[in-house]
């Protein structure tokens, strides 16, 4: 029994221990916490970003220099991991202290954003001061555009792109594809390459990625969900059955057939076969650029993204993240993330944005930028993907997809592509993705109020 | 509490007898006041438990009752409908067999595997040592670590396994983007890296079967096949049985390997039940279906547990 008492006792020592230096923790961080916003002085605007690798690097280069250039904001960046998670956790943070005064939020997350209702448009310090959007691409503004109000401000941006190894194109004689190519065009090249290197090389590979398929779409002015891809209304219903769908997979599971085709599993694996002259064509992010270009220097050849035989290109969304400003932050906040904004959207950091991760610089001037200008002169076909972003104009079908609960989508998507790769009917396995996501829309509209 | 039991010795007398008797009384009070030191004990976990796991099982209950807005709130009730649409859905039949399949073979294999090297380092013989430290390497290596680079292994073009297949004259085989090897790649990888571990259980266990077992058996001339099956066999028997346990429930919770080799895929060959819960909650922001779908693998797993302690505790030896 004695022992018990002890034991008791010991326990109640160490509890009681353990709170006084909880207690004395948390001041001391409390304390610590708002000595750093007493000491600067200046409005502090939390930022949260997603950034990794060059980006984060280039990214954090910005913030300092943005605080050392003014005395009225620090900007506190915060990494906070992958995209999905950081969606997750302004729908918990938001209205509490922990939430950002401004955001960073991946392309098909916008109506999501928008339906929250927790941000405040960037068309609001645009209009205040008359500052000329016009300088940003059409396109990349699409994806963020509710009734000609731009909700949030495009910044890491990216297209699909079509690369191939014009290096093995000239060891075997092989015409590379022009700019701005069709399906025969990619066809063409894919097969000469694998017949007369003997099938060593493989022609072509499309990752099974659903954002490949959507440009697809986008390309040949097709619609992905009804109500113009939901920049009109809520959409009801989705479409990935239309001619365009139908003939871009067909055209896929023919090179499959053929052979020379090859479904690598993912995007790692696709660009290093690419890097090792095992494969003549892929189609990925603009932002593989950097790296082949290192890679494979002069030998890299890039082009834009095929269309349809006998379509008009249409141009093609954009992918990667905006900036978001949080409604939940006083007027003086928010004022200092809309400064930040324009900062990082200048004309020259945008291009030292593109030079240095390989994302496109959204500012139409960018391109006059010395730094770009020298690595432009220097390799040539950098200059490709960002000439493909500007020659686009923005319509509905090309300006992403306003729904919510495009990841479901995707997955689906993702699943008929691997499904029409193995040698099922390309209707079916596009048919069965769309009855499903239909159903997920349903419920999801029903969910959310949005049902009639 | 065992002092304050009744003792069965005899009685001390004297004053060591007055002073056992006192502190039996003091005993005796304390007794009642057993319940808040129970209280006491219990209450941090069950405090913490409360936070941590009832409530958010109750929950998990709950939203399965319902579909989920864009924040995840519970808005519209539809009863057990989520749990209809589930048993209904082909890909969730999918994933159930999948699962089946990939717990079952990597329980299976990662105890042949498993003990065959223990057996093998259970020889007495030089630089032994060595090997034991090996095999138990796997023990160091994290997830994410091994698929990055049985992630290189599995490439198709420039992978070494593709090196070798070819090298016998086979076509290159598409590891992880055909279904059935995709499948079997993530069984290897997983059975790879459970070996360590499982090999340090087995070979602990054959150290610990007495030798005179052995001795006795030869000198009666049992073979050593019959040796393996009615000596060594019966006695690691309980490590068998843990393993057993420890990899089938490990195999359900099975998350990074699948996340960073396969993604659940191709065309959801490997979209294991957990994957699927943090595919459907955390990417596709459906927290009703994810809900419902915890708790079937709640059931699950459950069942599973319960059939294995029943099945599984006649055939051990303690």
């Amino acid at each position: 029994m004695k022992k018990l008492n002890q034991l008791f006792k010991r326990y109640w020592q160490l509890f009681s221990a353990a709170a006084v230096v909880l207690i004395i923790g948390l001041g001391v961080f409390g304390y610590s916490r708002s000595q750093v916003h007493a000491a600067a002085g200046r409005t502090r605007v939390v930022f949260w970003h997603e950034m990794k690798g060059p980006g984060q690097k280039k990214l954090v280069t910005f913030i300092n220099e943005f605080n050392k250039s003014q005395s009225k904001y620090e900007v506190v960046p915060q990494f906070q991991g992958g995209y999905n998670d950081v969606i997750q956790k302004i729908m918990n943070t938001h209205g509490t202290d922990a939430s950002p005064a401004i955001f960073q939020s991946m392309d098909i997350s916008t109506s999501q954003m928008y339906h929250s209702g927790f941000t405040v448009p960037m068309q609001k310090f645009i209009d205040k001061e008359n500052y000329d959007v016009s300088k940003i691409a059409s396109v990349a503004r699409g994806v963020a555009t509710r009734n000609n109000t731009l909700l949030a401000m495009p910044f890491n941006t990216s297209q699909t792109t079509l690369y191939y190894n014009a290096g093995l194109l000239k060891k075997y004689n092989i015409t590379p594809p022009p700019v701005n190519p069709t399906y025969s065009d990619i066809t063409r090249v894919s097969k000469q390459l694998y017949d007369r290197s003997n099938h060593k090389v493989k022609g072509i590979s499309v990752e099974s990625y659903s954002w490949l398929f959507e440009q697809f779409l986008s390309n040949a002015n097709e619609e992905f969900a009804n109500k113009n891809d939901g920049h009109t209304g809520i959409s009801t219903k989705v479409n990935f059955t239309g001619p365009t769908a139908i003939k871009s997979m067909t055209w896929v599971q023919d090179r499959v057939k053929y052979g020379d085709f090859m479904n690598f599993g993912s995007h790692k694996n696709e660009m290093a076969v690419f890097l090792s002259n095992k494969l003549g064509i892929y189609m990925q992010t603009s932002a593989d650029m950097s790296v082949l270009a290192k890679g494979l220097g002069k030998n890299l050849g890039v082009t834009y993204y095929p269309r349809p035989d006998g379509v008009k290109a249409n141009g093609i969304s954009v992918g990667g993240a905006s900036l978001w400003i949080s409604n939940d932050k006083s007027e003086a906040v928010q004022k200092g993330a809309w400064e930040f904004t324009k900062f990082l959207i200048n004309p020259k950091n945008q291009a030292r944005w593109e030079k240095a991760t390989g994302y496109l610089a959204i500012n139409k001037d960018s391109a006059n930028e010395p730094i770009l200008k020298q690595s432009y002169e220097k390799l040539p076909m950098l200059k490709v993907p960002s000439d493909q972003l500007k020659s686009a104009k923005a319509n509905y079908t090309n300006s992403g997809i306003f729904v919510d609960g495009v990841v479901a989508a995707r997955s689906l998507i993702q699943n008929a592509m691997q499904q029409i790769y193995a040698g099922k009917d390309v209707y079916k396995s596009l048919k069965a993705a769309e009855d499903s996501y239909n159903k997920v829309l349903e419920s999801n509209n029903l969910a959310n109020g949005w049902t009639k | 509490m065992i002092e304050s039991l009744p003792s069965t010795k005899q009685q001390p007398k004297g004053p060591e007898a007055n002073q056992e008797i006192t502190a039996k009384v003091k005993s005796f009070e304390l007794k009642k006041n057993d319940k808040y030191y129970a209280w006491l004990f219990l209450g941090p976990s069950i405090l913490l438990l409360t936070v941590f796991v009832f409530f958010p099982m109750l929950r998990t209950l709950y939203l399965s009752l319902f579909l989920t807005d864009t924040f995840g709130n519970p808005t519209v009730f539809v009863g057990l409908k989520n749990y209809a649409i589930l048993l209904k859905s082909t890909s969730y039949i999918a994933s159930l067999k999948a699962t089946g399949t990939y717990v079952i073979s990597v329980s299976i294999f990662t105890i042949i595997f498993g003990l065959l090297l223990a057996a093998l380092a259970n020889q007495k013989l030089r630089g032994i040592g060595f090997f034991r430290n090996i095999f138990t390497a796997t023990m160091g290596v994290s997830v994410s670590v091994s698929a990055v680079f049985w992630l290189f292994m599995f490439n198709p073009s420039i992978g070494i396994l593709n090196k070798v297949v070819t090298a016998f004259g086979f076509h290159p085989i598409a590891w992880l983007t055909t279904p059935g090897w995709a499948m079997t790649a993530v069984i290897a990888t997983t059975v790879w890296m459970h070996l360590g571990f499982t090999f340090l259980l087995f070979f602990g266990a054959l150290q610990a079967v007495p030798k005179s077992l052995y001795d006795a058996a030869s000198v009666s001339g049992a073979s050593s096949r019959y040796q393996f099956w009615h000596i060594t066999l019966p006695m690691i028997s309980p490590t068998m049985f843990f393993v057993a346990v420890i990899t089938l429930i490990s195999g359900f919770k099975s998350f990074g390997l699948i996340d960073l080799m396969t993604g659940g895929g191709p065309t959801n060959a490997t979209n294991l039940l957990v994957y699927r819960v943090y595919k459907d909650a955390f990417m596709n922001g459906n927290y009703a279906q994810a809900s419902t779908e915890a708790i079937f693998l709640t059931i699950i797993i459950a069942i599973i547990t319960f059939v294995q302690f029943k099945l599984l505790a006649k055939r051990v030896n303690y």
